[in-house]
């Protein structure tokens, strides 16, 4: 019964998915398991009674012998995880296939061997948290996909209007601190209605990425592009005074009515109405910088459309 | 309903077996850094589940958000440690732990790590090896970087009735460093714990 306990502890420590291997107090190496033989390419009588640092002079050396130290003093048990040293040797993964880049990813748990109070060896054991360490890296770069999409408009690509409400939040409160003047321009496509009714929905949702494409190139270095609602935009330009706003304004009406928008056989000549507002004295929240803005845009409207229009001009 | 209430020997016994315990803690810190290390005298309290926030609070003194690691230990009786730090001592503990300066989070989260291990396993070995355990312990893990206390413990995902709070906090020499360690028992461990007191009381 003894022998077939005995036979059943090698057979672990030798077949088991770990890498399992002791130092003694001079960091000899005390044992050196299958797993560690495979992935080190260095057999149990090349390493079993050598030194640690010599026969692996790539281990990261101070780190290492600091976790042994806290173990032989302590008597203690000590820890390494993937997340924040990658690996303690350099293996190479088993998934040369479907694997990515890189070694092993290993969780490493160092425990004392303690003989009359003493600690006389410490024993490492080498999980292989590769698999693991790819999966959360996946959940992680989804998870940061997922959150960059929250913030779009699925049609256009350019931000939703629940971001830019956000954002407009903050940079009004930046300017009530106070901050640099804060400009906004709203507008809207002119009959909008006209072109899915005589083009089919496929042709508008054309003319709405084609605006998202066209606006930007026009737009100073620092400013915020939404698509805030059906068929109207929002531009958030911080800096900016009215006067300046109402210069950018003008180049985004141009950049959308100078052109044609075509796609195959659909040619269409679009304009659009805008409205300028900027902070001003009175403002106490960035809703009533919205809704200047969108009151202009609609004088935009009645006075005509393809226009700009602001309702307190010289005034900044 | 488990029986759970100390006698006045074994409260006493308990007191003194934490008090030994920091001492040879203590002593066993200085040697692995070289510094002097100054523990407070631990603080034991038998808590129901919703008096934990309260009795927190009570212990320890931050104002700032704080950084904490926890980890298991195991052997016939369980429990969990955490590790408290206070946010500025952060840069600290990087030089007396890790030796160097933490480059950036992945680092400090390391130096976390190894500082919570070190000081659970010098603190709970030298507590339990009076009571004849040997622990095992798993791998530490982040509670949080940086985070107001309150949401360090929280008593509604907690499952126990009843549980032994013990608390310590550390100084270290020449260094504006302060960490708290408290550790749970609950339940069962309760009652093998006061099983394992009075073994000992009666080795006397």
């Amino acid at each position: 019964m003894k022998d077939l306990s005995r036979a059943l502890s090698e057979l672990v420590v030798e077949r088991v998915g770990f890498g399992i291997f002791a130092i003694d107090r001079d960091f000899n190496i005390l044992m050196w398991n299958r797993f560690m033989q495979d992935y080190s390419g260095r057999s149990t009588d090349e390493v079993v009674g050598r030194n640690l640092w010599e026969s692996f002079p790539e281990l990261p050396r101070g780190w290492l012998k600091r976790k042994f130290d806290s173990v032989f003093v302590l008597g203690n048990y000590a820890f390494s995880s993937w997340e924040q040293r990658p690996f303690l040797f350099k293996f190479h993964h088993d998934r040369p296939l479907s694997g990515s880049n890189g070694y092993m990813q290993q969780d490493c748990t160092f425990m004392p061997l303690v003989e009359d109070g003493k600690v006389v060896a410490v024993c490492v054991t080498l999980a292989d948290v590769t698999e693991f360490s790819i999966l959360q890296r996946e959940r992680e770069a989804a998870l940061t996909l997922v959150r960059a999409n929250a913030d779009r408009d699925g049609l256009t690509g350019i931000f939703n209007r629940r971001y830019f409400e956000e954002e407009m939040r903050l940079a009004f409160e930046n300017w009530l601190k106070p901050g640099p003047t804060l400009s906004l321009l709203m507008f809207d496509i002119d009959h909008f209605k006209r072109v899915n009714d005589e083009h089919g929905h496929l042709a508008g949702d054309m003319v709405l990425r084609e605006i998202a494409a066209r606006v930007p190139e026009v737009l100073p270095g620092e400013h915020m592009f939404a698509r805030y609602g059906g068929e109207e935009f929002a531009v958030m330009l911080p800096g900016l005074g009215l006067n300046d706003a109402i210069v950018v304004a003008e180049n985004v009406r141009r950049a959308i009515a100078e052109d044609q928008i075509e796609n195959g056989e659909i040619r269409l000549w679009i304009t659009a109405s805008l409205g300028v507002s900027a902070t001003r004295e009175a403002f106490t929240s960035y809703e009533m910088l919205i809704n200047e803005a969108d009151a202009a845009l609609y004088a935009a409207k009645r006075q005509g459309r393809n226009q700009v229009a602001a309702l307190h001009v010289g005034s900044v | 309903m488990l029986d759970c209430e100390f006698t006045e020997e074994q409260r006493d016994a308990l007191q003194e077996v934490a008090n030994v315990g920091m001492g040879h803690a203590g002593a066993r810190l200085a040697q692995l850094l070289s510094a002097f290390v100054a523990l407070s005298v631990p603080r034991i309290r038998l808590i129901q589940r919703a008096e934990l926030p309260a009795a927190l609070d009570e212990m320890m003194s931050f104002a700032d958000n704080v950084t904490a690691v926890r980890q298991g230990f195991k052997s016939d009786i369980n429990g969990e440690a955490v590790v408290i730090f206070d946010g500025e001592g952060m840069r600290e503990i990087a030089i007396a732990f890790g030796g160097e300066e933490a480059q950036d989070e992945h680092d400090e989260t390391e130096v976390a790590y190894e500082a919570a291990n070190i000081l659970i396993g010098a603190c709970l070995a030298s507590v339990f090896e009076q009571l004849n355990c040997t622990l095992t312990y798993s791998a530490p893990r982040l509670i949080g970087r940086n985070i107001p206390l309150a949401v360090v413990v929280q008593p509604d995902t907690l499952h126990w009735g009843a549980a032994l709070l013990l608390e310590v906090n550390f100084a270290l020499e020449n260094r504006n460093f302060r960490a708290h360690l408290i550790t749970l028992t609950a339940d069962e461990s309760i009652a093998r714990l006061r099983h394992a007191l009075d073994e000992l009381l009666a080795d006397i």
